[in-house]
């Protein structure tokens, strides 16, 4: 019968540095065989309950431990970590800092190596576990060379050959494009089949990781386990927005056709629910369709003209044009090395076109150096610890004028303003880094803002942040461009994203521009998706299965979506 | 990326390449010490042209070779004029005599000794400077490592070679892009515009927050490798260093006789202290 593999009882964690406890009265049973996803937004004690399954608490993370976890008959408290890596195999969130080797094969070795096991019998394990995860034609390959979906494969590589029970996966799709993401998925599936593994899924992205079924989730809320259940009635129920989870878009669009959707339905895939009972709802629904029309714009406010450009003797840019007008919001996707930061660079100036011009309000930018079109273009990177330098809220806002030489008054005057906009007011003299992550994303967002630039330029400004986060950002990035008709660059492959909050999206593959287009037109074209690495979202499936043009369903479902915001 | 460095992440495929890391790690030490030991032109110059072989076979890559090494010659040729200028009499003390050829004035002379000596000095840096040269451009930091090891120097220590080399190219990478993101908001990185002083400062500016973003990295990398059974034992073994080949055994017996000849040349020397401080051929003429 179903054996117990992991089992919590009355368990409570309280780490070193917090006053609080992290985890409360968690009682968990994972059975041999399980597939389960742990759900839950930012904080919400998910990572932490991963690091009490691999032993990282209590042997890296020091704090105090009530009650008992015992993974595969170990209590986990007296075990070594060493121990429980026979037991349990992590694939960690950044597959960059898990990737120590300096070649795929020695990565893979990496455990086999701290185990002492002779080089001879290192080679056939490391072909055996590179073949598992379809990685054995690169085994001589370096790290830089690989995208971010091969290294998660190279990290799960070294972690199996243990013959371990339990993979654990640390958001797996964090970092990922969302193609990857999907192979990615469809791998740890495989996994679970084929090899027998028990698998421990740690995401808030809950559409994609349902892409391939799972047994059970348990959700997760300020350290507590409000949910142990199956995706069916997880999703019938209202606990996904109680609890800042997204719920997936063809159930989003089900409800605005005012479908109600049962859990005897099969909500959990989009390709086998019973939609039969829905005929009516559907067909009202698609008599509501007025077809939007494209928003034009008056003012042209940068040329992109046929531009080149080469780091080496290779080009990353091959004859790019495009157009952007005053107060757009676009989204630049495209899978990594594209061209899309590429191109971001170039609009910022700190490389030029070797071929071709660009025209910012009809002048050639040449004439303007990085610092003059820094006034202009505000560019706001992912990492947020990237960007901060000075230990005052204030300070950091103020950098950018001061470095411009302002006067003191100048500089409050402006540096109050923007923090008014952006609601830090309050917290002007904090130190920067007493506030969270989304608050430091938000303060970076203020520093470019002081300059008063007409665009402003965001790389992936949603990677690492849940969804209550993530649409906090975007809701005051949508005010902001409501207020100060900003125009506003996404750099993305959040597709989400592209669908709520740009009008266009300009696509790159290969350095080129493939499409420039209204998104609802971008997401229903299977070619584009293909070769920009994007993934067809749910509503083209359920287009698909209800007899619609993708089209036509994505763009009646965005405006829905705008229209319940406002 | 592996254009780019001197360094081979990749092994590459000749020869030399093909030798396991310990040979190399040893062959190099044994050579390092073989030459540092005298200033004897008979033993060093061998090793001068199997070094240059030993280079020129190992094919790398020549535009980066020939800028390293003018900047070598042109400092090595620098040092042998000062030491000169500083004394123009200086192979008194290493031959014993002194065999004028001439002279500018009462300081500038010029002794045959002096010069012979300023000659080999200057074979042998750049003896040491091949030899270093040959090492780097056949060894790979995980293979260095694994040698490290061999010889027996803690393991944790030689992880902090290879995880060295591993980073690298990352923290480059978060560099590049927060100077953009400085140069952004204003910070000015052109020398025809700002002062020395002025860019230094703005320097930490950059460094700050690259600092930070590395310290969060090391915490995740070292739960990754603890995860991994990183310290578990005492002893570890290296996927990069394969079994010895015959060129392996042959070439650590080949170290082992360099390096007992070194030993026993270095006790001779101190108990037999020889005529001159270094080999002179005129000295017997």
């Amino acid at each position: 019968m179903k054996q117990p593999l992991i089992e919590f009882k009355d368990f409570t964690f309280r780490y070193k540095s917090q006053t609080e406890a992290t985890l409360h009265d968690i009682n968990l049973t994972i059975y041999q065989h399980q597939k389960i996803l742990i759900l839950g937004a930012s904080g919400s004690g998910k990572s932490t309950l991963a690091h009490c399954i691999n032993g990282l608490i209590p042997f890296s993370f020091e704090g105090e431990i009530k009650g008992s976890v015992q993974v595969a008959g170990i209590e986990t408290i007296n075990a070594s970590i060493f121990d429980l890596s026979k037991q349990v195999g992590t694939v960690l969130q950044d597959s960059d800092a898990q990737f120590v080797g300096l070649s795929v094969g020695e990565d893979i070795a990496f455990s086999l190596e701290n185990d002492n096991v002779l080089r001879k019998d290192m080679l056939m394990k490391v072909t055996d576990a590179a073949t598992v995860v379809g990685m054995q034609d690169f085994l001589a390959a370096v790290p830089y060379r690989l995208s971010g979906g091969q290294k998660q494969k190279v990290s799960l590589a070294g972690v199996i050959h243990e013959d371990v029970q339990i993979l654990l996966f640390d958001e797996p799709l964090a970092s990922l494009d969302p193609a990857m993401g999907k192979t990615a998925i469809e791998l740890i599936d495989d996994l679970h089949n084929i090899n027998q593994k028990t698998v421990i899924i740690i995401e808030h992205r809950l559409e994609d990781v349902l892409h391939r079924p799972v047994d059970r989730i348990i959700l997760m809320d300020e350290g507590r386990i409000v949910a142990d259940t199956t995706p069916d009635q997880l999703l019938v129920s209202n606990l996904l927005s109680t609890y800042g989870i997204r719920e997936p878009l063809y159930l989003s669009a089900l409800k605005h056709a005012g479908c109600e959707v049962l859990a005897s339905d099969g909500p959990g895939d989009v390709h086998t629910m019973d939609l039969s009972r829905f005929d009516d709802q559907l067909k009202a629904f698609e008599k509501k369709y007025v077809a939007s029309i494209d928003k034009q714009y008056a003012s042209k406010l940068i040329e992109v003209n046929h531009v080149s450009f080469a780091y080496d003797k290779e080009k990353v840019l091959k004859n790019v044009s495009f157009d952007i007008y005053s107060g757009e919001k676009i989204a630049i996707v495209g899978k990594n090395g594209a061209g899309k930061s590429t191109m971001a660079k170039m609009l910022c100036g700190v490389i030029r076109p070797d071929e071709g011009h660009i025209l910012i309000n009809q002048s050639d930018y040449r004439q303007m150096t990085i610092k003059e079109l820094g006034e202009m273009m505000g560019y706001v990177m992912q990492n947020p610890n990237q960007m901060l330098v000075k230990d005052i809220i204030k300070d950091e806002v103020g950098l950018a004028l001061k470095l411009r030489k302002m006067t003191e008054e100048q500089i409050d005057e402006r540096v109050n303003e923007v923090l008014k906009t952006c609601n830090l007011y309050s917290m002007r003299n904090w130190p920067v880094s007493a506030v969270s992550y989304g608050q430091r994303k938000r303060i970076t967002i203020a520093a470019i803002l002081a300059l008063k630039p007409t665009v402003i330029l965001l790389d992936e400004p949603t990677a690492g942040q849940d969804y209550r986060h993530y649409t906090e950002i975007l809701s005051f990035l949508e005010e902001l461009h409501e207020k100060m008709n900003l125009t506003i660059l996404f750099i993305t492959h959040d597709m989400h994203l592209a669908i709520e909050y740009t009008d266009r999206a300009i696509v790159f593959a290969d350095g080129e521009c493939i499409r420039d287009d209204q998104v609802y037109r971008v997401l229903s074209d299977p070619e584009i998706i293909e070769r920009a690495n994007l993934k067809q979202t749910s509503l083209y499936s359920l287009a698909n299965r209800i007899g619609r043009t993708p089209e036509a369903l994505i763009d009646q479902f965005i405006t829905l979506e705008r229209e319940g915001k406002r | 990326m592996k254009d780019k460095f001197l360094i081979n992440i990749v092994p590459g495929d000749t020869f030399l390449h093909k030798l396991s890391g310990t040979t190399k790690v040893r062959l190099f030490v044994a050579l390092l010490v073989f030459i540092t030991m005298s200033f004897d032109l008979r033993l060093i110059l061998p090793v001068f042209i199997l070094t240059l072989i030993g280079v020129i076979s190992a094919k790398p890559n020549w535009k980066q070779v020939k800028l390293i090494m003018s900047v070598v010659l042109f400092f090595n040729l620098l040092n042998i004029f000062l030491f000169y200028v500083a004394n123009p009499t200086v192979g008194e003390y290493w031959c014993g005599q002194l065999t004028m050829l001439g002279k500018l004035n009462n300081y500038f002379v010029f002794p045959v000794e002096t010069f012979w000596y300023l000659f080999v000095r200057l074979i042998k840096m750049l003896t040491n400077f091949m030899v270093s040269l040959w090492f780097i451009t056949t060894i790979t930091p995980s293979e260095f490592a694994a040698g490290l090891y061999s010889l027996g120097v803690p393991y944790k220590v030689c992880t902090v070679v290879s995880l060295g080399f591993r980073y690298i190219p990352d923290i480059a990478r978060d560099y590049e892009n927060i100077k953009i993101s400085m140069q952004l908001r204003g910070v000015e990185m052109d020398a025809k515009r700002t002062k020395i002083t002025e860019r230094l400062k703005q320097m930490v500016l950059i460094l700050v927050p690259l600092i930070i973003t590395s310290f969060d990295r090391v915490q995740t990398i070292a739960n990754g490798m603890d995860l991994r059974g990183y310290g578990r034992n005492k002893m570890r073994t290296y996927y990069c260093e394969h079994e010895s080949t015959k060129a392996d055994k042959i070439f650590q017996f080949l170290t082992l006789i360099l390096f007992i000849f070194s030993i026993g040349y270095i006790i001779s020397v101190n108990v037999w202290p020889p005529q001159t401080r270094m080999w002179c051929p005129i000295v017997w003429r």
